[in-house]
């Protein structure tokens, strides 16, 4: 068996912090593997993790890792792939971590569609504080804070992130092998945002009070709860291990609009010389007439020249084609007016 | 060439004269200006990284993590957001992450007066996270002085591989004078950390040896590495011994005050001497030592219940008199008469 993916570890800080028959050890064991065969190493990957038994991931691979505060390394992976693009970064960290306190910032990285992999450690139960209810405890399921069984449903991480194309949802389990290998694989090779939900078991702080007596035990457990389902997909039900994944063709920015001004044919238009715009003031019931750019316009219709209202700044008759270069308002109010001739 | 500059536009521009390439902030007034110069200095300079995030909260988390990954980073907001970036505050203090944090301060507390100025989130700065820390914090009185200064606060980040705070008021957010940015120059301290990607060392909020190994119940790793910490902020602190002295002749009180209410109570210069502390933190104990020295009385006048003043009470060992200027009203009168009557109650 290939052991060159223990370069990734950092073997000198073991015996790690974990319980026996915990879940993560498979996590990193089989994420340091994956990386081993895309080969990626400390000099172009950047690991992150939270807070919680899983956020002890990152501290373990032989890389630059953050260990950031409770809930937040999705923020901090996505700013370090932004300042950094030729980095690749991924998220180890747990369904506490990623879905509770960070809930929010899961919804809004993920529509942002950063370039980073999360792997999600997800075992439904705060194990590092002692085994308390997290988002993703099944309903029913008694824990230290919920002694009669969790009263609310679970957070369903699948429904929530493959709302919003384009997006990348696994749900793998540690003892489905090699189905496990291929998500981590496709996750961290999908530009975009990718999401690996992999239930876990915390034998000592949940499956005991479950009533298992090993990890095994629990591994058997998940075999019967999920099946795996291949080819393309876009939604998974709540038994189903597979890929959800969904893209979106990019579209292209708006380009500015540019200014079109009407094209209006000068030829056939009556011509007017100052001395006989001037007659066109609107006294008397006469029209009102405006020259702008050597064009003449009606503004009768205007409600800035009607009765009391009468604009005080322009009066009829007028070339206006000073006045609107300091007007605060622009050109385009006048070309709504009717064209009825030019200046000579 | 002199032109009309807020200070929000001066301290932005003093961060990008100074090589800042990451904003990451959240709308709040009164520094809602400086997040949007940077939405659109990003859109026009491809290297500058803009980030308006979901919340204080992943902006402040962002501008650490995008110092750590190798960019001048900054980001900026009022009291209620800098509550929320207290947990990251912890964090850029304890994983050395050189960066800058604006707080342009309003009325609190919670949401409080939003347009009005105060400057009550003095205590905020230096106690708002969990555990000891001795951050740097300056506060300008002047737009050229935001400007200016926010290059500082960009300096000692390098220098002190931690986050500072930047004060300011929403009275000097929104305050235009007649500055020449373009024209001036700054001093410019280089990154001093190796970017991420460089090597396999961890960062993390956890206590750690100098080797990155995460040692949760060792107080002896514990106490040198806070001790080094303290001692590298001081020694950082005192190459920037900021503060502004007026001395008057004929009097015998000292006026201590900052920000906006220095700008106010400058006008009572021909009668009381008056002394401007322009690095609030770490405190200047030794100048407000010596300069207090020849007086007999001392007052503090600031935008908060006592909050500097209880400082200055500790470096004196003193009681001191305190003019609270409080709900964003400053008028020179009130505090005038107020330090008339705080006078007149002691015998001048």
């Amino acid at each position: 068996m290939d052991r060159s993916y223990k370069e990734l570890l950092k073997l000198r800080r073991f015996p790690h912090t974990w319980c026996p028959g915990c879940g993560i050890g498979a996590v990193l064991k089989n994420v340091a593997m994956v990386m081993k065969e895309l080969g990626w190493n400390y000099k172009n990957t950047v690991a992150v993790s939270g807070i919680g038994c899983s956020g002890r991931m990152s501290g373990y691979m032989n890389l630059d890792a953050l260990h950031t505060p409770h809930g937040r390394p999705l923020t901090a992976a996505e700013a370090i792939k932004t300042v950094r693009s030729d980095l690749n970064v991924m998220v180890l960290s747990g369904d506490g971590d990623l879905a509770s306190i960070g809930g929010n910032h899961l919804l809004h990285t993920s529509r942002r569609n950063p370039d980073i992999t999360v792997f999600c450690n997800d075992n439904e139960i705060y194990g590092l504080t002692g085994g308390q209810a997290g988002p993703t405890t099944p309903q029913g399921t008694k824990t230290l804070t919920s002694p009669r069984g969790e009263h609310h449903s679970p957070l369903r991480l699948g429904r929530i992130l493959t709302q919003q194309a384009p997006y990348f949802y696994a749900r793998t389990t540690v003892y489905h092998l090699n189905h496990f290998k291929t998500c981590i694989r496709e996750a961290l090779l999908w530009k975009g945002f990718s999401f690996v939900d992999i239930i876990s078991d915390c034998i000592e702080l949940n499956g005991r009070r479950l009533g298992f007596k090993t990890a095994h035990q629990m591994f058997k457990w998940f075999d019967e709860r999920f099946h795996i389902v291949e080819g393309e997909r876009d939604q998974l039900q709540e038994d189903e291990l597979g890929i959800a994944k969904a893209v979106v063709k990019e579209v292209p920015r708006p380009a500015e609009k540019e200014e079109v001004k009407p094209e209006i044919p000068m030829e056939g238009l009556k011509p007017f010389t100052l001395e006989e715009l001037e007659r066109f003031d609107g006294q008397e019931g006469r029209p009102i007439y405006m020259a702008y750019q050597g064009k003449v316009y009606d503004l009768s219709a205007s409600p800035l020249f009607q009765g009391e209202k009468r604009m005080r700044c322009h009066l009829g008759g007028k070339d206006l084609t000073k006045d609107l270069d300091i007007a605060p308002h622009g050109e385009d109010l006048i070309f709504k007016f009717p064209l009825v001739g030019k200046m000579e | 060439m002199k032109r009309l500059v807020s200070g929000n536009e001066a301290i932005f521009q003093g961060a990008i004269r100074v090589g800042a390439n990451y904003f990451a902030g959240y709308p709040i007034s009164p520094t809602s200006e400086i997040l949007q110069q940077a939405a659109l200095y990003s859109e026009e300079n491809p290297g500058f990284r803009f980030l308006q995030a979901e919340d204080e909260i992943a902006a402040a988390i962002a501008t650490i993590s995008a110092s750590l990954a190798g960019a001048k980073a900054f980001t900026a907001t009022s009291g209620p957001g800098f509550t929320l970036m207290q947990e990251a505050l912890g964090w850029g203090h304890v994983v050395e992450a050189p960066c800058v944090f604006v707080n342009s301060m309003r009325v609190g507390p919670s949401t409080g007066m939003p347009t009005q100025p105060a400057q009550s989130d003095l205590l905020q700065v230096k106690a708002g996270t969990a555990g000891d820390v001795y951050p740097l914090a300056f506060y300008p009185n002047s737009v050229e002085e935001c400007f200016r200064l926010t290059a500082t606060a960009f300096n000692a980040a390098e220098e002190s591989l931690s986050p500072v705070i930047l004060l300011a008021d929403a009275f000097l957010s929104h305050l235009y004078e007649l500055v020449d940015l373009e024209g001036s120059t700054l001093h410019i301290v280089p990154r001093t950390k190796d970017p991420l990607g460089s090597g396999q060392r961890l960062f993390t909020g956890a206590a750690h040896d100098k080797m990155g190994n995460v040692k949760t119940s060792d107080p002896v790793n514990y106490r040198e590495w806070l001790r080094e910490l303290k001692d590298r902020h001081d020694r950082v602190a005192e190459r920037y011994p900021f503060f502004e002295y007026l001395p008057c002749k004929n009097s015998e009180t000292l006026l201590i005050a900052f920000g906006m209410t220095s700008r106010v109570v400058l006008a009572l210069k021909d009668r009381f001497s008056i002394f401007r502390p322009i690095r609030i933190y770490p405190v200047l104990e030794k100048e407000l030592e010596e300069v207090s020295q020849s007086y007999r009385h001392i007052i503090v006048v600031e935008g908060n219940d006592g909050q500097y003043a209880s400082w200055v009470e500790c470096a004196l060992c003193q009681k001191v008199m305190k003019v609270s200027c409080l709900g964003g009203g400053f008028k020179l009168k009130w505090i005038q008469s107020q330090i008339e009557d705080g006078l007149k109650g002691v015998g001048r």
